[in-house]
């Protein structure tokens, strides 16, 4: 059946909802065949079609053909296109969320051009915080209303040294709980090294 | 919205407090607050209070209206009428979860408080239900809901705006059809729905 | 700190006549339109005009609070209390400017072709110099990396722009009384409603959008 195989793209992508699947560059390329197959024939019908309408002036038998061909044609581009933006959006938030570092383990998963585009994506949005009010505005930090200036949060991994604005030195271990300035560990709260105890 | 926003929304509201100590005013960026005088009342932003609360640096006074007597009034009025009555605070529900929640020890019988503001939210809540329901029913694209606090009115949503949002696409769609097929052709309808009376 | 004196604030209000563009308002008022203004961008389906001066004027405030904060003691209870303010501001600039980010990488391509016409027509961009800057970077980026993707099928165009749903279901409050607001309620018969002052409604967006942009309502 015709996209077919644009689908399988699609809910490949849907299945995994946290992190990013591999890019399937396999299947990306088996699409764009389809496409220009598709593509191709339509164009050949779309000429017969048209030569014999101006001859004939009936309905021409090749038309209902045509428009199949050519609404599969826009499905498979659709479903295309959804895939590759879908992982953008995916990367997008991941930019907010560990900043312009990417964990290795997703880096692997990535082709090429999204590596680039990922790196295009940082430099435009650190740029625009940049140029909020006289010194800039780093808007991956205060994400939710302030409610308290200190927490308790709980080390999730061995992080090894972490310094304070007043210099002060933490050693944070897996499992370890401190009670700190919210400022200060909301980043790696994002990042997923501290739990915010409530 | 997040609740918490909404809280973060209702914490300008004011209330007042007694310090237990003295110092000269705070000139917020908001307003000025303050000076401050050992056992004088004086209003205060929630979230300032909440924060001097658990410094136990002063005892909040709980507003007028959050007495029990007040409140039973108040769940009496809102049983017995059919439309929603008109909340003594427009952030009733936000202060009364961080005054309760802080400053227990300077409210009398705060358990019976807690309970009886969260039935009046509950028979609120269920008059809501049914408000959504008709207004589906009768495919309404507007509403006044003027005596909803914004508590209230975040619990709704996405679900009612999404659902009439949906039902404005068929009617729209219905209509573009039948203009395109026979004209203008119009259905009569009611389209006015309302949480008040 | 730079304080402005409520009173002579409205003052300066009542003689808007003599001296139009240079309207003094006092800083909690500015704060209340902040807010508002956070809220009319996350309710609202389409980017508003940016309100860039009050972002600027909050920082401006911010930067000076923090700067006198670094001499206060470190025991001074009030200190913790200064810091508290400043942080929700913070929060509230942010999750503005986060929430037109959001609108802007959404509506990427639809955004730049209005910002254009507006251009065109001479009206006031809605969004920021930095903003647009920003819009048309991503929609650039977007663009070749799709361009990148079609390449093994060449000659072949097809794009999606995404468009806000501009009759979203919106609440407001209104802060003015209004005449004659028309529903569209999707039929052709069209009521007309009328507002007072802090009346609440559950409305089309559309039917209200110019009052939004004008600020005799705000949503809610």
């Amino acid at each position: 059946m015709f996209a077919e195989k644009a689908c399988s793209l699609i809910k490949e992508l849907s299945r995994c909802e946290e992190g990013l699947p591999p890019y399937n560059i396999e299947l990306v390329k088996e699409v764009c065949t389809e496409i220009k197959q598709l593509h191709e024939q339509n164009k050949e019908d779309g000429a017969i079609v048209a030569n014999e309408s101006e001859i004939a002036g009936n309905v021409n038998p090749l038309y209902p053909t045509l428009r199949i061909g050519s609404a599969a044609v826009k499905r498979n581009i659709r479903c295309l296109l959804a895939y590759h933006y879908n992982r953008l959006r995916t990367l997008r938030t991941m930019r907010w969320q560990f900043g312009s570092i990417l964990p290795p383990d997703i880096k692997t998963n990535l082709s090429s051009d999204e590596i680039d585009w990922f790196s295009k994506y940082s430099s435009c949005l650190g740029k625009y915080m940049r140029s909020i009010g006289e010194d800039g505005l780093n808007l991956c930090l205060d994400l939710r209303p302030p409610k308290s200036l200190y927490i308790e949060v709980k080390c999730l991994i061995d992080y090894g040294k972490f310094e304070l604005s007043d210099g002060t030195v933490l050693l944070l271990k897996k499992d370890s709980r401190h009670y700190l300035p919210r400022s200060e560990c909301e980043e790696l709260i994002t990042q997923g090294v501290f739990h915010h105890i409530v | 919205m997040d609740p918490d926003e909404v809280e973060f929304l209702g914490e300008k509201s004011m209330i007042e407090i007694v310090p237990t100590f003295n110092s000269a005013p705070i000139y917020f960026i908001g307003g000025d607050v303050g000076p401050f005088r050992a056992s004088i009342p004086l209003r205060v932003p929630l979230w300032v209070a909440v924060h001097l609360k658990q410094q136990q640096q002063c005892k909040i006074i709980p507003p007028d209206w959050m007495d029990l007597e007040k409140l039973e009034n108040l769940k009496e009025e809102e049983k017995s009428n059919r439309s929603f009555i008109k909340m003594p605070s427009e952030h009733y529900i936000v202060e009364a979860k961080l005054i309760l929640g802080c400053a227990a020890d300077d409210i009398p019988r705060t358990d019976e408080i807690r309970t009886i503001i969260k039935d009046i939210w509950d028979i609120r809540k269920s008059k809501l239900r049914s408000s959504m329901d008709q207004m589906i029913k009768k495919s309404a694209m507007y509403a006044a809901v003027d005596n909803l606090t914004l508590m209230e009115i975040n619990s709704i949503r996405p679900l009612l705006p999404h659902a009439l949002e949906q039902i404005y696409r068929i009617k729209s769609n219905k209509r573009a059809i039948l203009n395109r097929t026979q004209g203008s052709v119009t259905t009569p309808s009611n389209a006015t729905g309302s949480f008040t009376n | 700190m730079d304080e402005i004196d409520i009173e002579s604030a409205l003052n300066e209000i009542e003689n808007e006549s003599d001296d139009e563009d240079e309207v003094q308002i006092s800083l909690p008022e500015i704060i209340q339109l902040m807010e508002e203004t956070w809220l009319n961008e996350k309710f609202s389906p389409e980017i508003l005009p940016n309100k860039m001066e009050i972002v600027e004027l909050l920082l401006d405030q911010i930067t000076t609070l923090e700067t006198n904060l670094k001499k206060l003691n470190n025991s001074d209870f009030k200190k913790g209390l200064y810091q508290m303010e400043v942080d929700r501001l913070r929060f509230l600039i942010s999750s503005y400017l986060r929430k037109r980010l959001e609108k802007i990488e959404i509506f990427c391509t639809a955004i730049l072709e209005q910002e254009k016409l507006r251009s065109q027509q001479g009206k006031d961009n809605y969004l920021s110099q930095n903003e647009l800057q920003f819009a048309q970077e991503y929609d650039q980026s977007i663009k070749d990396n799709f361009e990148s993707v079609m390449r093994f099928c060449p000659g072949i165009i097809e794009t999606q722009i995404i468009s806000p749903n501009i009759h979203s279901m919106v609440f407001l409050k209104s802060k003015e009384n209004i005449d004659g607001i028309v529903i569209d309620d999707g039929n052709d018969d069209n009521d007309l409603i009328d507002l007072t002052t802090g009346a609440q409604v559950l409305i089309g967006y559309k039917s209200i959008s110019n009052l939004v942009k004008n600020g005799d309502v705000h949503l809610i």
